[in-house]
């Protein structure tokens, strides 16, 4: 599977070169509405935890007792950080990180990976980010389910932002136009 | 022209089931929220429509990849899933009936197919212009 040492780049992110992946022009249409659906499901699933926390009232049976514990500033911040490493990650050339487009200036190349890895550093983080909320504010004190779904809501928000990801640039990867227009 | 006829028609037709279904989960239980769920619905092809002509000129640019068509697809299929799961949330938080949730769910489903379908039958008439 490895390559031969005439191919060998060095200005190459990874030793194994990104998979070519040479699908059909529908699957770069489904795959960027996969990601698009995927996206807005993310940010759904952490608002529907808010907006739970905003009208969630007493439990039954003793209507003195608020709610131990709401949704606050800290919950949000996970959900940013991956939203603006989903940024970072997608503004940059795909090319240009690749390294094999001929492009003259060598600096742009180790630019565009310095920004990659903000990228994915900060998608990470907020996946790190939000499983410290889940552990540190829900689950050590022992709440009860209902209020544990927001710690959980967070972590899913970020999975999903990760995998949106994924799909997008597996996506926009595929070399598809190319072929497509020499069929032509 | 009679097939294209007896398809407007039955278009229209779903179209009006779809904002009656919205209407009603309205209504019944008083709360005006869902009504938000068909402005989404009727705002979910604007960006694809909008973004699709900046792709048109694919000969001249090259095979570089068409970002503008991808970013429409992506705001579109936001669009459409935010339209799916804001009548799932507020009915989570107990803001609107169940029911009217579901309501409007297939009201706005059926509001959105109808603009899909009516884009896939006239397009034909479009491209023999071009």
């Amino acid at each position: 599977m490895s390559l031969p040492r005439s191919n060998y780049d060095p200005r190459r992110v990874c030793l194994n070169p990104f998979p070519e992946l040479t699908l059909g022009k529908h699957k770069r249409t489904v795959g960027v509405y996969l990601a698009g659906g995927l996206f807005a499901l993310a940010n759904w699933v952490f608002l529907d935890a808010a907006i739970l926390s905003k009208h969630a009232h007493s439990p039954w049976g003793s209507p003195d007792e608020p709610p131990p514990v709401h949704v606050s500033f800290v919950d949000w911040v996970p959900g940013i950080c991956s939203l603006l490493g989903y940024l970072v990650i997608n503004m940059i050339d795909k090319d240009r990180i690749r390294g094999d487009q001929g492009f003259g200036d060598s600096r742009a190349v180790w630019r565009a990976r310095l920004f990659l890895f903000i990228g994915f550093a900060l998608m990470a983080g907020g996946l790190a980010g939000s499983v410290t909320v889940l552990i540190l504010k829900y689950i050590i004190n022992n709440y009860p389910q209902e209020f544990t779904y927001y710690g959980y809501a967070n972590v899913s928000q970020s999975i999903f932002l990760m995998f949106s990801a994924v799909i997008l640039w597996i996506a926009q990867n595929t070399s598809s136009e190319y072929e497509y227009n020499l069929t032509l | 022209m009679a097939a294209g006829l007896r398809t407007v028609i039955l278009l229209s037709f779903v179209l009006a089931v779809g904002f009656l279904l919205i209407i009603l989960s309205c209504a019944l239980w008083a709360n005006w929220l869902p009504l938000l769920v068909a402005l989404i619905f009727v705002l979910a092809p604007l960006p694809n429509a909008l973004f699709s002509h900046c792709g048109s000129d694919e000969f001249a640019g090259g095979y570089e990849s068409s970002g503008p068509v991808d970013l429409g697809r992506f705001i579109t299929s936001m669009v459409v899933v935010t339209g799916f799961a804001l009548p799932v949330v507020l009915a989570h938080s107990e803001v609107i009936h169940p029911n009217a949730s579901l309501m409007s769910i297939v009201g706005g489903g059926l509001v959105y197919g109808t603009i899909l379908a009516y884009a896939a039958a006239f397009k034909q008439d479009d491209s023999d212009y071009e």
